[in-house]
């Protein structure tokens, strides 16, 4: 009874990431939890996957949510809405100093690096690069899950490995 | 029978665990730690997740304790409220302690709240106490005691006025 009240009160607010989904509308968010285990006395990590409502689709594959319960379930599966998307893949801001961070070192820090070296034309301009998922579908087939091409089909699907 | 093992097993005991002081008030749903893995300015943070963690973790069931690992050049904490407030913990260069000291001073429950939630809870704990906050609020009401002095005058022998004559 009291771990029914324990689980209820914990899905209120999440934070998750989130993973490639084949459902159109709803997007598929894992969440990390620990969970003691009671002869070591250790916390390990279990993961729970949720179905969440997104109908402006701002969750990309990789991007760290909030999630909030919905008052009522959508579906069967969807219980939860993205409330907002805190930490975009690749675009995070630095919550101390507000600028812009590519995983451990400022952009800034990186483009005074290469205007020091020499600075390439072919090299990786973020403020000309176009916004996220333009190749999705073309050449980028990471927002779907994949999986092993055990036969060759005649159909070839670009989601298989 | 070798002792416990792993690293530091001394966090994997109950009495290491129910020795947490760092108790979150009740309007705190996650509590999420950004450090990076390499980097002198995160030696505290790393500290932190790996001393105590766990113990917040076993003091606040409810609460989702989330690690996110290189995001950032500088590690931070932030704190997630149930109305959508976030507060944000700058813990770079910081020992653990100082880490600690800071959490429990913004965000932690205070002595006085903890103590007070204890004596509570033992209160309720035992079904034999009667008193203000029980299920029995006199033991006038059980079968076999002594009936309540308010509905049913309690015998001469028990009352003071008798006992003790008034010269």
């Amino acid at each position: 009874m009291s771990r029914h009240l324990a689980d209820a009160a914990k899905k209120f607010l999440l934070l998750g990431q989130c993973v490639p989904t084949v459902k159109q509308n709803a997007t598929k968010i894992r969440v990390k939890r620990l969970e003691l285990d009671e002869n070591l006395l250790m916390y390990f990590r279990k993961d729970d996957f949720y179905y969440c409502h997104d109908p402006e689709k701002k969750c990309n594959t990789g991007d760290i949510v909030l999630i909030q319960a919905l008052p009522r379930k959508l579906t069967k599966l969807i219980t939860h809405e993205v409330k907002e998307v805190v930490y975009p893949f690749g675009d995070i801001t630095d919550p101390v100093t507000g600028k812009k961070v590519a995983k451990e070192r400022y952009r800034e820090d990186i483009d005074r690096e290469a205007e020091i070296y020499g600075k390439l034309k072919s090299g990786f301009d973020y403020n000309k690069a176009p916004p996220r998922g333009w190749q999705d579908g073309k050449k980028d087939f990471t927002s779907k899950p994949t999986y092993t091409k055990f036969h060759v089909f005649d159909e070839n699907d670009p989601y298989a490995v | 029978m070798p002792f416990m093992k792993g690293r530091a097993p001394i966090r994997r005991t109950l009495n290491y665990l129910n020795a947490g002081k760092l108790v979150f008030k009740d309007k705190i749903k996650i509590f999420s730690v950004a450090y990076n893995i390499i980097g002198q300015n995160n030696t505290g943070a790393k500290e932190f997740v790996f001393w105590y963690l766990p113990q917040i973790q076993y003091k606040n069931p409810n609460v989702q304790v989330a690690t996110l690992k290189n995001l950032t050049p500088t590690p931070f904490i932030k704190c997630y409220f149930e109305d959508g407030r976030q507060i944000l913990v700058d813990i770079d260069n910081k020992s653990k302690e100082d880490i600690l000291d800071h959490l429990l001073n913004t965000v932690g429950k205070s002595k006085e709240v903890l103590e007070a939630e204890s004596i509570a809870a033992e209160k309720k704990d035992n079904p034999a106490n009667f008193g203000v906050g029980c299920e029995r609020p006199c033991i006038c009401e059980v079968y076999g005691q002594v009936p309540c002095p308010g509905v049913i005058p309690l015998p001469k022998v028990m009352r003071g006025k008798y006992k003790n004559p008034a010269n």
